[in-house]
């Protein structure tokens, strides 16, 4: 079935599941009430309302082109998340959406995929490591270069060392930073694709043999401080700026571009993150001050 | 459309507005002005400079409902006023502001509340004098092209009347008025130059926002940052500041549930807070030069600054800041240290 998006009203969804992903971040799986289902974009993002407490946008973190309830992976960290990680299977929530403009999958085909995601920022990336998955055919090389504190922090833990066991593709380079034998261990059995440290750590040794940087796009999302470091070392690879896509994070109360928090950059260079972004590219990061 | 009112007319021609719906117009409290409804042509201060709050309050509300909710049934519109209201006495600074408003929330996806308030109100302009901190001239909102029913323009004993829309020339049809003269209209052009001439302040508006662009780090920010009190009233009053907070609020009941949206301001500290603590404008120099990006960038659609020059936050601020003052030292430094 088909509809309009609910942009301005949020529409009833039942949560069918719940997976704990971390010890603060839970998956809700999510369908609507009225047996609709919402047509979206790798890296787009949706409001969601927990009656009576309020709204926070949220990535979905699922691929269009796999079928089954909406997904989302949401972190205990305000006052809506925290409401959220105390629902259960078969509560309802409200959602919006979807809003943003998404990565632009189109213009990434034919291209090697690189994916940068650090801590949470695996969500929205899992979107579009499933879409390139699926549409193999499409796209070429993948890369996934993943930022985690521990173990325990993983998302996608059993997917992403799976693929990291296979040793074939999608190639998995992992970098860790809090001390865990756990991970010593992998790194030992895996010294091309482990390292200790944050992302960057991976870019110089590990990334390079895998890089084909003139038919490279990357996509990045992780925490705001880790956009500057990562695509200095990417440019500092050889891909050029505008095929570096970032995904961001800000206030963004109502997704439409009318309630003003999400606004940045210069006189010259508005943007509202919600309506023009939440995608940006690296030359819009040296064009729009203050982006990242 | 064009037509002469006699000032001994404008009782006649205020019963008339009446019949088009509640007129508000402006009125004095104690040492401000501020839109209101009126009963009585007695009741208008036609020659107020501006208002404090502006025109936005009719198309959005300090704070308002917008969607009620009840745990079985979710989420559903508030249901919106159908009331028509004759906005009388608009000065060009805030129909120019109106529009702007426009352009933001009648965009795709259009705002239901503000389209249906927006088309449920007539607006009636009048021309006027300029006090010390207008500054409408330097920005091209002293004047209006369009986004108005009817305009009047003071010619001393009598209005010369501008139509902008079809229900101004409907209404105008309606009251058997007189054509100009030519004479009429060389009163107007006289009017309006000599109006031209009483402007003392003026924006250096051209190239402002590559400027203020280009000098995030001018010391004028940190000079005048640490007198602001952040306290956000010059957004209240701003006629183009439209930043909205969306709360929800739980019923006893739970049948009257609602979430609501209230004006908001970027000199709150929390106006791009995250989850998490993390503050994308965490000092007040940086809400402070967010508010001059803000106001001197450029919007989309009309190609002119998002500040029409009405002079409010200059005339309002506690702190005695000058929004044309700090925006013209900004341009002043930034050539003197080339």
């Amino acid at each position: 079935m088909t509809s309009l998006p609910p942009l301005q009203v949020p529409k009833l969804a039942k949560i069918v599941e719940i997976v704990e992903m971390t010890a603060i971040e839970k998956m809700f799986k999510l369908e609507f009430l009225d047996g609709s289902t919402l047509s979206f974009k790798p890296g787009q993002f949706v409001e969601i309302s927990v009656m009576g407490v309020g709204e926070a946008p949220i990535s979905i973190c699922k691929s269009p082109t796999r079928s089954g309830p909406l997904e989302i992976i949401v972190r205990k960290v305000g006052r809506v998340t925290k409401a959220l990680h105390a629902m259960k299977p078969g509560d309802k929530v409200g959602v919006r959406g979807p809003f943003g403009n998404g990565f632009p999958m189109e213009k990434m085909k034919g291209m090697d995929v690189l994916l940068a995601a650090g801590g949470l920022g695996m969500a929205p990336l899992n979107s579009v490591l499933q879409y390139v998955l699926d549409k193999k055919e499409e796209y070429g090389k993948v890369i996934l270069m993943y930022g985690i504190r521990s173990y325990q922090d993983a998302l996608f833990r059993e997917e992403v060392f799976k693929m990291l066991e296979s040793q074939t593709e999608p190639v998995v380079l992992l970098a860790y930073e809090r001390d865990d034998p756990l991970l010593a261990k992998i790194a030992e059995k895996y010294p091309h694709n482990v390292r200790k440290g944050v992302i960057t750590v991976l870019c110089k040794e590990c990334l390079l043999p895998h890089l084909r940087a003139d038919r490279t796009c990357a996509v990045v999302c992780g925490p705001p401080i880790m956009y500057k470091f990562v695509l200095k070392e990417l440019v500092g690879l050889g891909i050029p700026p505008e095929r570096i896509y970032m995904t961001l994070e800000r206030r963004m109360e109502c997704g439409m571009g009318k309630c003003g928090h999400c606004i940045v950059g210069g006189a010259s260079t508005i943007r509202y993150i919600c309506k023009d972004g939440p995608v940006f590219t690296g030359v819009d990061a040296l064009t729009i001050r203050g982006l990242i | 459309m064009h037509k002469i009112l006699p000032k001994e007319n404008l009782r006649n021609f205020f019963e008339k507005l009446k019949e088009l719906g509640e007129v508000h117009a402006p009125v004095r409290r104690g040492t401000i002005f501020a839109f209101s409804k009126i009963e009585s042509v007695e009741q208008i201060e036609f020659s107020y400079v501006r208002t404090m709050i502006p025109p936005k309050k009719y198309f959005i509300q300090t704070c308002e409902e917008i969607l009620r909710f009840t745990p079985d049934k979710g989420y559903s519109p508030a249901t919106t006023e159908t009331k028509k209201v004759v906005l009388f006495g608009v000065h060009a600074c805030d129909i120019n502001a109106i529009k702007i408003l426009d352009n933001v929330f009648l965009e795709e996806p259009v705002d239901l509340f503000y389209e249906e308030r927006r088309k449920n109100t007539f607006i009636v302009g009048i021309s006027c004098e300029p006090d010390d901190f207008c500054f409408c001239k330097s920005v091209g909102a002293d004047s209006v092209q369009d986004n108005y029913d009817l305009f009047l323009y003071d010619l001393g004993d009598r209005y010369l009347i501008d139509t902008g829309s079809r229900a101004g020339e409907e209404f105008l049809l309606s009251l058997n008025l007189q054509n100009p003269t030519s004479t009429d209209f060389e009163v107007l052009r006289k009017m309006l130059s000599e109006r031209d001439l009483k402007f003392k302040k003026t924006l250096n508006a051209q190239g402002l926002a590559q400027i203020v662009d280009s000098n995030p780090s001018s010391e004028v920010w940190g000079r005048y940052a640490e007198k602001c009190l952040a306290c956000g009233g010059c957004t209240l009053v701003c006629p183009t500041c439209r930043c909205y907070s969306i709360d929800e609020f739980r019923d006893l009941s739970l049948e009257k549930s609602t979430r609501t949206r209230r004006w908001d301001s970027c000199f709150l500290r929390s106006h791009a807070l995250v989850a998490g603590g993390l503050n994308f404008r965490p000092t007040r120099l940086d809400r402070f030069r967010h508010r001059y990006n803000c106001k001197s960038s450029i919007e989309w659609k009309s190609g002119g600054l998002f500040c029409v020059g009405c002079g409010r936050c200059s005339a309002f601020c506690p702190a005695g800041i000058d929004h044309v003052e700090v925006l013209n030292n900004l341009v002043h430094l930034s050539v003197m240290t080339i």
